[in-house]
């Protein structure tokens, strides 16, 4: 009973303002009667402008209190439905006014049209009047545009790969372009769609993180490392120090690209760096080019190996401490450190430095070593107990028995 | 006869007041090393004293220490004005240990470019939460740190 109450005064709480919005606005009073559920007028109401308050005639102006569409068409202000091209400059009415946008949402950027401007989409719809590429609507839908912040809206960080697939993932609407369409299978598979798409971590980027989202564009080969840069901030200066940067420059190579790819970027392997297969060095490099390129990686790759052996053998010793009931913290502790320093040692590889990494691994060895040995000591003393157990038992069946006897003689 | 049976009864004397003493210790040992501290000293998860002064950190490059909390990692550091503020030192992103940039006037993880603010406030970048805070305390000279209350 009290459920239905609660339902009614809740769906009458939304009824009602649309209710009488909708008697103030004729637009969606006729269009609702001749739409059915998936016409614009019905998604509206899911529509983050009109949740704000604005009504069909902000966008498409005319005046919404006369009942023939004639009269609306001809009234002030009419400007109907835009031509496909005409999207950018219709949403950017409102989204380029900073002093409108400031009653709405002060906080959102006002600079969406602009940046279009300079995308590829941009260049190719208002320059060239492509009307295939992108445009507002596109991303963001008609009529049912959400927040980005809300889980629905198609610009979420969820649910961009999928929106910018849906022409990028498409080989035929693609065909003309002459540019892959494997970007978001690959994504897909990539350490970072993993985490965003299957763990849901939403720092993890997504398209736009990488290519921008209103001037959305492939970053020039110079430019890679500084978009990787942004969250791999370290390891972009670890390289530029290094000495490939210069190399790659020379050679055009794209920088983070050439080792870890583009759109998929698996989670590096320590085998990815060494003097042997499936080692990317021996791309470039050879045991005959006149530089220490492969020793140096034989020896970075030798003492990950080495650290990452110890570190998996530590944790081994001390999961069975745990297991046995001994108190751990310290080792736990310890082995977390050791696990840091593993990732320092693995992002040092981007100084192609094999002093550095090695040093760095050192340190982790030796506290992998305490871990072990602590470890270790802990097992032993959990059989010590365990031993004395049996041997305090003995001893007390043994007394129990002498008192028998004893008290069976008084 | 009552050679024997003497006998008998000494062993018997004996067989007891060993067992008894052997129960005795088989007590009082586990008791023991249960009373005596172990080699490190446990964490007290009240309230930690640091065994470094305000100077210490100061004196730092970074104008920071790190602190073991328990399990945790915790990082004490000197904010531009002056105040020792004590955060978890674990990014809350993938667990990698955070650092404090004085030239940025951040708290900084060099994993991902996760950045939070001095109170450990997710500012930029992956982190999704805020590092944890840790209640700072300067008493005569000495710092002790314990939890914030959630």
């Amino acid at each position: 009973m009290l459920k239905n109450i609660l339902l009614i005064s809740v769906s009458m709480l939304v009824a009602l303002p649309l209710a009488s919005r909708a008697q103030e606005n004729n637009c969606i009073t006729c269009h609702q009667d001749l739409e059915d559920q998936d016409g614009p007028s019905h998604k509206i109401v899911r529509d983050i402008h009109f949740q704000k308050g604005l009504m069909c005639n902000d966008c498409h102006g005319g005046d919404p209190t006369l009942d023939d569409m004639d009269d609306v068409a001809e009234s002030k202000g009419y400007r109907g439905v835009p031509s496909y091209t005409e999207v950018p400059s219709f949403c950017a009415r409102c989204h380029s006014d900073a002093s409108y946008m400031h009653e709405h949402n002060p906080s959102l950027p006002t600079d969406q049209f602009d940046k279009y401007k300079t995308s590829v989409h941009g260049q190719r719809l208002l320059k060239k009047g492509d009307t295939k590429v992108a445009n507002c609507i596109s991303c963001h839908s008609v009529h049912e545009i959400g927040d980005a912040k809300f889980p629905h809206s198609s610009t979420y960080p969820l649910n961009i790969p999928a929106t910018c697939g849906k022409c990028h993932g498409d080989t035929e609407y693609m065909s003309q372009y002459g540019i892959p369409t494997d970007q978001l299978e690959g994504y897909k598979k990539s350490v970072h769609g993993k985490a965003l798409l299957e763990n849901h971590d939403l720092g993890a980027p997504a398209c736009n993180d990488c290519h921008g989202n209103h001037g959305a564009a492939p970053p020039g080969v110079s430019s890679i490392s500084a978009v990787c840069g942004n969250c791999h901030a370290f390891q972009a200066e670890l390289f530029d120090a290094s000495p490939h940067k210069q190399a790659y420059i020379e050679n055009d190579f794209p920088m983070c690209e050439t080792c870890h790819s583009n759109h998929l970027i698996v989670q590096p392997l320590d085998a990815m760096v060494g003097d042997a297969e499936p080692a990317i060095c021996t791309e470039c490099h050879s045991s005959d080019d006149g530089t220490i390129g492969l020793a140096t990686a034989a020896s970075i790759n030798a003492g990950i190996k080495k650290l990452v052996l110890a570190h998996n053998e530590a944790e081994v010793v001390l999961n069975e401490a745990i297991e046995k009931g001994m108190l751990t913290t310290d080792e736990e502790f310890l082995l977390n450190e050791v696990k840091q320093e593993l990732i320092q040692a693995r992002t040092l590889v981007h100084s192609f430095d094999s002093t550095r990494v090695v040093e760095k691994t050192k340190v982790g060895l030796l506290k992998a070593d305490s871990v072990k040995s602590n470890s270790a000591s802990l097992i032993d003393e959990y059989y010590f107990r365990r031993k004395g157990l049996g041997v305090a038992t003995l001893f007390i069946t043994i007394v129990c028995i002498a008192l028998w006897i004893r008290i069976k003689r008084l | 006869m009552n050679d024997t049976k003497q006998s008998r009864r000494g062993f018997l004397e004996v067989i007891l007041g060993g067992g008894v003493l052997a129960t005795i210790a088989a007590v009082v040992y586990p008791v023991t090393k249960y009373i005596m501290p172990p080699p490190v000293a446990e964490a007290n998860l009240s309230q930690l004293k640091l065994k470094y002064g305000r100077a210490d950190i100061e004196g730092e490059p970074k104008k920071a220490k790190y602190f073991k909390y328990g399990r945790e990692l915790g990082i004490i550091f000197l904010t531009d004005k002056g105040k020792l503020n004590a955060l978890s030192a674990t990014c809350t992103h993938l667990d990698c240990t955070v650092q404090h940039r004085p030239d940025l006037g951040l708290i900084w993880c060099s994993c991902h470019n996760g950045k939070y603010d001095m109170d450990g406030n997710n500012v930029s970048g992956p982190p999704p939460r805020p590092l944890a805070r840790f209640r700072v305390e300067e008493v005569d000279g000495t710092i002790f740190v314990s939890k914030e209350d959630v």
